[in-house]
């Protein structure tokens, strides 16, 4: 079939869009990265690759942003997989309980970062958060801990309130997988006398496949712009433990005015968060089947 | 037919975008003419058709009645000039004003901070000199400096604050304890809270509690002032004893209970609240904060009281204050003339006792008249104490004034005050090329 030209007409809007909002920001901060621009005034320098070197020599609280948020990040895609992954499991069939459930567990999905932030820096507050005080209400003192304050567990705290945020929304995700899979190929496992575990190894596991590559690399981008969250609850704080390179790259522009630098980083963080969803994908897809 | 029906849905969808792009631009321009800003407030719509408008810009949106008030009496003054407010939170302020000024059509007068937003807002050019403005003379000499720049008067600080632990002097005299002017005295005023179940300082470590603190803690550990400008141009370090000792007493108090509990995970509101329901004795950020605890314990008569960590005849400075709220004219304005005259108004004695005292600041207009007990109380230390302006603000580079806080956050969490400076210094050393 020939497709008329006139078609690609259809093009343009989305392009231009696209074109602002995408290109033209993600070209402008390349440009900017080779300079020593202020974000304000009009005259800059060109400085070649001086801001990459800093980045990658020269910048110790970079190198413990990127650690932070590769923790950060395994944590959240670890914990959130599995936790939607069992909700899910457990809701997926379509029974008025398990509807009720699943909005509830979607609910805080559809909250802005900043309540979520609010509520969970009131949660884990040393002096009034509920947290202790239900640990020590029911005996368990020995855990309760000053989570946001301690420098060795706050990236962790941090981590647990994003998995709280949107596990519901990848329970819905894998909730439409499971749906999605054959109800003979159960059947079939039940006839040869396979175990429920053996079910969700060989049936289940395999065909979510394409849901869990979605999931996965959803969450990790997600866990890469947790920007708000972070910055709402600590601020990067205490001491850099849960500085990420969104916040540290919103301090090298909007409070050390350097947004040559901060160019540069963005871009680094790009080429970062590209290369892990490219290996990410990879993996995923040799590990699907189809029966 | 269907090809040509394609072609026309394209190029009309094209044509609507273009239109709606031009459509929203001249309404906003209509409604700039009209000097009808929904994002604005309204305090400030008794415009007349001939009246010149002006953009004030600022982050205290706390004051925001009494400056719709203020503005209101200054266009009953000035019939030919109308003055759109617009607030924003301070974080915001703080990353985006810059940007603001740009163009000029915002912020004819608008406010700055001390320190680093000053640098930059002037490295871009953005302040006209007002060296010459007659009601400069309205405010306190002492105060003007921090508002220049090569020998000329760039802002002008309107608000003065006190950095320093705001105590609870009704507590302090039912339990008999006098005002320590010693650091053995201190110690002794710490123990005696805490031998009645008190805790004597109430640090919200989780956002203000370091950069306010660390200037009343260093104050006497580092008399010299020009210590951070030294420190940026590599002629300084944080290893040095000035700021180890400083850690070291942040170490001190952290490890004997001076703090509270978890101080690190506390913030502000919850200091605050430590203080109102008496469970704490001072609380560890500043003047600002006295108006909010009589919000939530109108009993609480206050004072300030700062750490003395060396022994009195070591004692130089007795405080910390800043001035702050820097009014400025936008160099890329058209209408300087009618900036200048906001300010002139602001500077007025009467005008500048209402805002005080309907906002529960100290100011640096000469001639003020403070009504609250509160601000009454507290006023001496403007003439009879010897305050210090606050160091931090002396830091110009965002990432040195990140790492010296770290290093107190560091401290806080358990690492030596030494093996903390010399982490710090490092990152000192990394983005000031030294």
């Amino acid at each position: 079939m020939k497709i008329s030209k006139t078609i690609y007409l259809f093009f343009i809007p989305g392009l231009i869009l696209y074109s602002i909002f995408f290109l033209y920001p993600t070209f402008s901060a390349i440009f900017y990265s080779f300079t020593d621009w202020d974000g304000i005034s009009e005259n800059f320098n060109f400085v070649g690759f001086e801001n990459y070197e800093k980045a990658i020599t020269g910048d110790s609280i970079f190198v413990k942003s990127v650690g932070n948020n590769m923790e950060f990040m395994l944590f959240v895609v670890i914990f959130q997989t599995i936790i939607a992954l069992i909700f899910a499991i457990f809701l997926v069939k379509n029974t008025k309980v398990n509807y009720l459930l699943r909005a509830l567990f979607f609910f805080p999905t559809i909250l802005s970062s900043v309540s979520v932030a609010f509520i969970w820096t009131f949660v884990y507050d040393p002096q009034l958060g509920i947290l202790n005080q239900i640990l020590g209400l029911v005996g368990l003192d020995m855990l309760t801990m000053n989570w946001l304050g301690n420098a060795d567990i706050a990236i962790y705290a941090l981590a647990f309130t994003q998995v709280w945020f949107h596990a519901g929304q990848m329970l819905i995700i894998f909730v439409a997988g499971l749906h999605a899979i054959p109800f003979d190929l159960y059947e079939a496992a039940k006839i040869e006398g396979a175990t429920k575990w053996q079910t969700f190894k060989k049936v289940t596991w395999p065909l979510l496949a394409p849901s869990a590559t979605i999931v996965i690399a959803y969450t990790t981008i997600q866990s890469f712009q947790a920007f708000d969250l972070v910055f709402a609850m600590t601020g990067g704080g205490p001491n850099n433990a849960t500085e990420i390179i969104s916040t540290y790259i919103y301090e090298i522009a909007f409070r050390g005015y350097d947004f040559g630098y901060a160019s540069a980083i963005s871009v680094l963080f790009m080429m970062l968060i590209a290369l892990i969803t490219f290996i990410q994908f990879k993996v995923l897809r040799s590990n699907r089947v189809s029966y | 037919m269907l090809k040509k029906k394609y072609g026309v849905f394209a190029g009309m969808l094209t044509v609507s975008f273009m239109l709606a792009a031009c459509a929203d631009n001249s309404s906003q321009q209509e409604a700039e003419e009209s000097g009808n800003d929904s994002g604005g407030d309204e305090g400030s719509s008794a415009s007349s058709e001939d009246a010149t408008e002006i953009s004030f810009i600022h982050w205290r949106g706390e004051d925001e009645e009494v400056f719709d008030d203020i503005i209101s009496q200054f266009e009953e003054e000035n019939p030919d000039i109308t003055v759109q407010m617009n607030i924003y939170p301070s974080e915001q302020y703080q990353s985006n004003a810059q940007q603001m000024l740009r163009d000029g059509s915002t912020g004819d007068v608008f406010t700055s901070f001390p320190g680093t937003q000053f640098e930059t807002i002037n490295n871009a050019g953005f302040f006209t000199d007002l060296s010459d403005e007659g009601f400069v003379e309205n405010f306190a000499e002492t105060s003007l400096e921090v508002g220049q720049s090569g020998g000329s008067q760039l802002a002008i600080p309107y608000q003065l604050v006190f950095n320093m632990p705001v105590y609870n002097k009704g507590m302090f005299e039912e339990l008999g304890i006098e005002v320590p002017t010693s650091w053995s005295e201190y110690q002794e005023m710490a123990e005696t809270l805490k031998e009645n179940d008190i805790t004597p300082i109430a640090f919200p470590g989780a956002d203000i509690g370091p950069n306010q603190t660390m200037n009343s803690m260093m104050m006497n550990n580092a008399k010299n002032v020009d210590v951070f400008a030294q420190l940026e141009s590599g002629e300084e370090s944080l290893t040095n004893d000035w700021w180890v000792s400083t850690l070291e007493d942040f170490q001190y108090f952290n490890e004997n209970g001076y703090f509270q509990e978890d101080a690190l995970g506390t913030n502000q509101d919850s200091a605050m609240q430590m203080v109102a329901d008496e469970e704490a004795a001072m609380l560890a950020t500043g003047s600002y904060h006295m108006a909010s605890l009589k919000d939530l314990n109108e009993d609480l008569e206050l004072g300030f009281l700062p750490p003395i960590t060396v022994p009195e005849e070591e004692v130089e400075y007795e405080g910390i204050h800043t001035a702050t709220f820097m009014l400025a004219v936008n160099q890329n304005s058209e209408k300087k003339e009618e900036a200048k005259t906001f300010i002139e108004f602001l500077s007025q004695p009467d005008i500048a006792s209402q805002y005080a005292n309907e906002t529960g600041q100290h100011l640096t207009v000469n001639d003020v008249e403070y009504d609250s007990e509160a601000l009454q109380n507290t006023s001496h230390w403007i003439d009879e104490k010897d305050t210090r302006f606050q160091p931090r603000y002396l830091i110009t580079e965002a990432a040195v004034e990140d790492a010296v806080l770290s290093s107190i956050e560091n401290t806080l969490g358990g690492t030596a005050p030494g093996e903390a400076a010399e982490e710090a210094q490092q990152i000192v050393e990394e983005n000031i090329g030294g």
